[in-house]
């Protein structure tokens, strides 16, 4: 039964899925361990087809693991009835079609009726500012509105635990950080939220902690400063320069203080340092030294999709850089 | 235990989604009307239409058709010999007449024809002398008394059909609809129990089916005067055994498909035969072997069957009540095995 003294919201142990279609057989997630705990925003971070999804509807009692323990607020999925549970834990699932032909406000009231207890209609329409568009068809909803309506449903039964599947892909930047808000004072009211998402900024400034997924296993875990931090490097400086020629390896510069890795693609150099403000004097004279004219110079803080590059080799989305 | 209010919901909105959308509206519930109309007015009791047949053009051609005009059951006209073969071939006439050699007129037909026989009759009448006219020994009427027409036959069937469009494609279309918008596995994840979700559903859904049927009946009363001579307590009951059957069948159907080509497919694999063979349009009756086993085995069939007799003949609840049964028992074992196969996801 519930356990309201355990830590943990949600724990996951040796979580396996593989999915056959034919002959052909995927394995969404292999061999998978997590723990959420209670109160926090805990975000998976992955390329497409890590497995988030399929993990977190595991989670959600949506799909059953080939192996593996879950445990959702202290509670197993395989004991017959779950009503109960399911009245503490609300869902958004990566794509749902609304009826079509309802209203905003109807929808969030066919929900609202299934659960035990419960926020106002108006009022989850205020949270997710759809206020104006209560009386709306589903049908005329933009993208944008059609999500923040889903993730009303997911409020409207007042949970303990919120799943948001990909909350703001698709979104405006604007809508974006209005949903971060609802999160927010989701989280402020004692709620704890289980996210997933491919925008690394988004994890970063949402999220408590993440996991990074990738081919179904958790590669690394933590706060997002502790994962930046484990690069044991924060920055990266960039040059552009008039050609390198030979007159300046790779290693040449990877070898100045400070300096963890540099790498030289044509006419720019990427270096990874641990403090901006004690490199740049130096690089610079080095590039004078040897005749290497700078042409451009740019230093940014490391990022979540560093650490992910850094970890496989490859980017969070295709798109990005 | 259900949920009053949950199962509330879930009707609310799918009634709501189905009124909204007029054209769902029309196909479900204004074609069967529509087709009650034209049916009905095609299939009017009249006298029979006249019989066609060609006389072959040549001497006193002109004589023999005046003499068969006389017979005003027959519609001549005289064509050259080619034209009345090509004629005959097409069926555009039931028979060819020329004048003999010797006299008598000789008739050309093909005797699997059905209308072959009676043009022969037709023609040996109008040709006979005066003399030999035997006197009429019956005189002949048209049934045309309320209850006995085709669209007394028509009607109740009607309704069966409605209530078999209703359930399966308003039922098992939709339900697939939904699993594909993933909105089953939406609603999977509430505390919303399937019985509930399955319950609130088929109410909004079918809440328009008794309506329908009344309407259907009433449109023939009002426009035909079909009467309604049984008790309005079977009607019910039939109907909403009927309902049961074919939203089961629905159910079950649609209870793992995933895709909109393959739920067509499988109702128009349960329809079409039903549509066909049970006995809407004509009667099932006087088929014979494996047609009129699988007439046999439809739940139209005897839906239809005990709807005419309750609606044409005098029949109360007790004496439908083993179709009913029957039909109720159907919806059971449907409603049973959909609920255990059911695909949420
Ligand atoms: N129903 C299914 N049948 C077959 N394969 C599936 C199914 N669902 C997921 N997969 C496969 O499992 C893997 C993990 O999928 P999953 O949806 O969990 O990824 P994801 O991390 O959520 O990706 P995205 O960011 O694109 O949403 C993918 O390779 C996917 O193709
Ligand atoms: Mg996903």
């Amino acid at each position: 039964m519930t356990d309201p003294s355990s830590e943990f919201a949600i724990e996951l142990s040796g979580l396996r899925k593989t999915y056959r279609r034919g002959k052909k057989v995927t394995v969404a997630v292999d061999g998978l361990d997590l723990a959420v705990r209670r109160g926090e925003v805990f975000g998976l971070l992955g390329p497409n087809g890590a497995g988030k999804t399929t993990t977190v509807e595991v989670c959600e009692g949506l799909t059953v693991p080939d192996s593996g323990t879950v445990r959702v607020l202290g509670r197993e999925w395989r004991a017959g009835r779950h009503d109960e549970l399911r009245d503490r834990i609300g869902v958004c699932l990566q794509e749902t079609k609304f009826h079509e032909k309802a209203t905003v406000r109807e929808i969030v009231q066919l929900f609202a009726a299934c659960y035990v207890r419960g926020r106002t209609v108006d009022d989850v329409l205020q949270v997710v500012s759809l206020q104006e568009k209560a009386a709306a068809r589903e049908s005329t909803l933009s993208g944008g509105q059609r999500q923040r309506l889903a993730v009303a449903t997911a409020l409207v039964g007042e949970p303990e635990l919120l799943f948001l599947d990909e909350p703001t892909t698709g979104l405006d930047p604007q809508s974006r950080r209005q949903l971060w808000d609802v999160v927010r004072s989701f989280k402020a009211g004692g709620g704890t939220v289980v996210l997933t998402t491919h925008y690394m900024d988004e994890a970063q400034q949402l999220c408590d902690r993440i996991a990074i997924v990738d081919h179904g296993k958790v590669i690394a875990l933590g706060t997002p400063a502790e994962l930046i931090t484990s690069l044991g490097a924060e920055h990266f400086v960039e040059i552009d320069v008039d050609a390198f020629d030979g007159r300046l390896a790779a290693a040449d510069l990877a070898r100045l203080p400070d300096v963890q890795k540099c790498e030289i693609a044509g006419a720019r150099a990427v270096l990874t340092v641990g403090s901006v403000h004690t490199v740049v004097p130096v690089l610079l004279r080095t590039l004078a030294d040897r005749g290497v004219e700078l042409r451009g110079l740019a230093t940014r803080h490391a990022t979540l999709e560093d650490v992910f590059v850094h970890l496989t080799g490859r980017h969070l989305r295709e798109d990005s850089r | 235990m259900m949920r009053w209010r949950v199962v509330k919901a879930v009707a609310t909105t799918t009634f709501r989604e189905f009124w909204r959308s007029p054209d769902a509206v029309f196909w479900t519930y204004g074609f069967p009307l529509m087709m009650a109309v034209v049916l009905g007015f095609s299939f009017q009791p009249a006298p029979p239409p006249p019989v066609p047949v060609a006389v072959v053009a040549g001497a006193r051609a002109g004589d023999l058709a005046a003499s068969l005009r006389r017979n005003d059951r027959l519609l001549v006209e005289v064509l050259d010999a080619a034209s009345a073969d090509t004629a005959l071939a097409r069926g555009r006439v039931a028979l060819v007449v020329r004048q003999g050699e010797v006299g008598v007129p000789i008739v050309r037909s093909d005797p699997t024809r059905a209308e072959a026989d009676v043009a022969r009759l037709l023609v040996e009448k109008a040709l006979a002398p005066p003399s030999q006219y035997p006197a009429p020994v019956i005189a002949s009427e048209v049934e045309d008394r309320p209850g006995a027409r085709y669209i007394d036959f028509l009607i109740p069937g009607l309704v069966g059909l409605n209530l078999l469009g209703a359930g399966m494609w308003g039922i098992g279309f939709n339900l697939v609809q939904l699993r594909i918008q993933k909105l089953l596995r939406r609603l999977f994840v509430t505390p919303m129990r399937h019985g509930e979700f399955l319950f609130g559903f088929l109410l909004g859904r079918g809440i328009l089916v008794l309506p329908e049927a009344f309407a259907i009946v009433l449109f023939g009363h009002l426009l035909w005067g079909v009467p309604f001579r049984g008790s309005p307590f079977a009607f019910l009951l039939l109907v909403g055994a009927g309902g049961l059957a074919f939203t089961g069948l629905g159910c079950l159907l649609a209870s793992r498909v995933r895709s909109i080509e393959a739920i067509a497919g499988l109702m128009n694999l349960f329809q079409l035969p039903m549509w066909l063979l049970g006995g809407t349009f004509f009667g099932n009756e006087r088929l014979e072997g494996v047609v009129r086993w699988a007439a046999e085995a439809m739940p139209l069939t005897h839906l239809n069957r005990a709807l005419r007799d309750v609606i044409l003949g005098p029949a109360g609840v007790v004496d439908v009540l083993i179709p009913a049964t029957g039909l109720l028992g159907f919806a059971a074992v449907c409603f049973a095995v959909a609920l255990r196969m059911f695909r949420w996801t």
